[in-house]
């Protein structure tokens, strides 16, 4: 009997510390979520107009691979939210392309990449790179037109093969 | 309760990543900016000092079994909520420590602070230690900051003074391998022998006062 009640004062000891810190990170979750979510979305709006100047975006509904959300950006173009796998994780990024399936643009929302090396694809001289090129591109080491950055080119080949994939969606959207 | 020896303990006889040799992991990882160091510093002692006063305040309720599991949930409870936090109102911090705040859950640090100190002391007491080994920490990874930084990148406090910080020596000659990994634990080495000189030096001190006396 008195082994039944210790084990039942483990338990409940235990259940009692994680219910309250559960309520405790409900209460934390739901004053920040809203805050949270608006910041998520502020940033994906502005990098689509970063990459895409237009005064309305619809989404579409695609299933093209590694891409995550479509929009019609009015008649000048379209922009491609795709996820990539980068070095150190996924990479999101968005691509905006113009009826001519050339890139207007490319702005990188969130990456995971090395300090210094990868993550200087957040850098506005090597995303500049993209603007005014179509399909099949890839970085010079595998004979493309794109200057890799130094020290990362997994994450520089992450990144084209992003815009490469962005512009297939297009492509097939455009029919 | 006595502050100094404390601190004196924190940052140089008993630090947490120099003496202890814990939390090496995040140290390595994230000590490429002077921006991170301070983030990755002040994140871990505001959680160490919370978990260290609720664990000292619970240690006579919570049975010696399922200790570890009870100071495991509150550590994570703690880390999660500053997750929140700096994912809401910090997001420039949140985006640069990415996965590394989730992962202070398992920073051997705060457990270790929890087994070893707030389960054995008082409530103030407990605070102060967390405190102090959070300054340890911190001023571990700042140091190692500045020297990758320095030697790295060639700048002092990027995202801290502006985005790229001030730069101090030319672009073209920073040795890039003191980012990567390779660097983390060249550095952490270096400090790691330098502490241990100079806590040798100060044992040797307070002997030669011992004796004198």
């Amino acid at each position: 009997m008195k082994n039944a009640k210790y084990i039942l004062r483990l338990t409940v000891t235990l259940l009692l510390i994680t219910a309250v810190v559960a309520g405790l990170l409900g209460l934390v979750n739901y004053l920040t979520e809203d805050k949270i979510a608006a910041l998520q979305n502020e940033k994906a709006e502005s990098a689509m107009r970063e990459v895409l100047e237009a005064d309305s975006y619809e989404p579409l509904e695609t299933d093209a691979e590694g891409v995550t959300a479509l929009y019609q950006a009015g008649d000048k173009g379209y922009v491609v939210r795709v996820s990539v796998n980068g070095f150190g994780g996924a990479i999101d990024m968005m691509v905006g392309v113009d009826p001519n399936r050339t890139v207007t643009g490319v702005s990188i929302i969130s990456h995971s990449e090395t300090a210094s090396l990868g993550a200087n694809c957040t850098r506005g001289d090597f995303r500049a790179q993209f603007v005014g090129l179509a399909g099949g591109l890839a970085v010079t080491k595998d004979g493309g037109p794109i200057d890799a950055l130094t020290g990362a080119t997994v994450t520089s080949r992450a990144v084209t093969k992003g815009v490469n994939l962005a512009l297939e969606c297009v492509k097939e959207v455009l029919g | 309760m006595n502050f100094k020896k404390q601190l004196k303990e924190g940052l140089l006889t008993n630090n947490p990543v120099l003496s202890q040799l814990l939390g090496m992991c995040s140290t390595m990882a994230i000590t490429t900016t002077l921006f991170n160091g301070i983030g990755m510093g002040l994140s871990v002692t505001i959680i160490l000092i919370c978990s260290n006063v609720v664990i000292s305040l619970l240690r006579k309720v919570i049975p010696d079994k399922i200790r570890i599991a009870a100071y495991i949930v509150i550590i994570a409870g703690f880390v999660t909520m500053v997750d929140l936090l700096l994912k809401a109102f910090l997001p420039a911090l949140s985006d640069s420590l990415g996965v590394f705040i989730p992962l202070i859950v398992v920073n051997c640090i705060i457990l270790g602070r929890a087994e070893s100190y707030a389960s054995k002391n008082g409530i103030l007491a407990s605070a102060v230690d967390g405190l102090t080994q959070g300054i340890g920490y911190t001023a571990a990874l700042v140091i190692m900051c500045i020297i990758r930084e320095l030697l790295g990148s060639g700048t002092f406090g990027k995202g801290v003074f502006g985005a790229d910080g001030i730069r101090i020596l030319p672009a073209q000659y920073p040795a890039l391998m003191i980012i990567l990994p390779v660097g983390g634990f060249l550095t952490l080495g270096c400090l790691i022998a330098l502490t241990q000189w100079v806590n040798r030096k100060l044992a040797a001190r307070e002997a030669a006062k011992e004796a004198a006396k």
